[in-house]
């Protein structure tokens, strides 16, 4: 596997949402705070590093005049996550 | 981070994700009222509602038209509020849409060649509640949905029915009672009615 990816998702926060990219389609800002009860600062931030690894996919939008943003999890993320997961089941 | 840590992580986060099961309710709900409303209307104050062709279709049209506005915003404002979208959201969400649109036509059908669009509509409910139903896993919707398709079936056959009394009849055993019982969960609604009752009762 990917060590820089193994690297990635060696975080928690990243980890979790990953996770939870893998069982819905989109995901809005507010509910990964809510599932990774982490800060603002610190979620943007990994979710900075997830998007410019190609793992998760970024896209903003104005919904009512208020800017939105939503996220889903990319070919490559599915992929990534599911030789991760098998490699952990794998170690236990 | 141990290896037992991470897996622990990713349950944690698999273990958070629950379709939302409510707003599928509130919908039901909401379009059965509009529906029996609007033909229990029509059926005690004909001459007000078919004034004229046009009134009729106008009385028909734009009401629903109001409500799909009311329930897409509705829609919208519950999926942000939840904040996510799962895989079998997006299928309840399409069906949806597409019975929407497949109304649209019946109707614009029905105006064209002028025959009473009811039936179809019911026949397609029927289908899409069943579909819904078996999708989601909740028998009451399932059951709903049969009942109304064999609802439908039988007034082919006894065409001197009325048809404004046949959509509250169908309407309300296919699509009320399984949208209470979906807004209500856990509990038949049936149920949370009586222990409202029993403590209004007390107060």
């Amino acid at each position: 596997m990917n060590k820089e990816i193994e690297k990635l998702l060696f975080n928690p926060i990243r980890l979790k949402t990953i996770s939870f990219l893998m069982t819905v389609e989109t995901c809005n800002f507010k509910a990964l705070l809510e599932i990774t009860d982490s800060t603002k600062g610190n979620l943007s931030i990994q979710l900075k590093k997830l998007n410019e690894a190609g793992l998760i996919k970024i896209e903003k939008y104005f919904q009512k005049s208020y800017p939105t943003t939503d996220y889903s999890i990319t070919k490559k993320g599915k992929s990534s996550f599911e030789e991760f997961y098998k490699q952990l089941i794998s170690y236990k | 981070m141990t290896k037992q840590e991470q897996l622990n992580a990713i349950n944690d986060a698999i273990k958070q994700t629950k379709t939302n099961l409510k707003p599928l309710g509130f919908n039901l709900t909401f379009w059965s009222i509009v529906i029996i409303s609007m033909s229990l209307f029509h059926y005690f104050f004909p001459e007000i509602v078919q004034y004229s062709y046009y009134s009729a279709v106008i009385y028909w049209v734009s009401i629903p038209l109001l409500g799909m506005i009311y329930t897409t915003y509705y829609n919208i404002k519950s999926g942000i509020k939840i904040g996510y979208e799962t895989q079998l959201d997006r299928v309840i969400r399409i069906i949806w849409a597409v019975f929407g649109l497949a109304w649209i036509f019946t109707v614009g059908i029905s105006l064209l060649y002028n025959v009473n669009p009811v039936q179809d509509i019911l026949f397609l409910l029927g289908i899409v509640l069943i579909m819904t139903g078996l999708i989601i896993k909740f028998h009451n919707i399932t059951i709903g949905g049969i009942g109304l398709l064999i609802f439908t079936v039988y007034t082919y056959y006894n065409p001197g029915l009325n048809l404004l009394l046949v959509n509250v009849i169908g309407i309300s055993f296919g699509m009320l009672i399984p949208g209470l019982s979906l807004y209500f969960p856990k509990a038949d609604f049936m149920l949370h009615y009586f222990h409202v009752v029993e403590e209004e009762e007390e107060l």
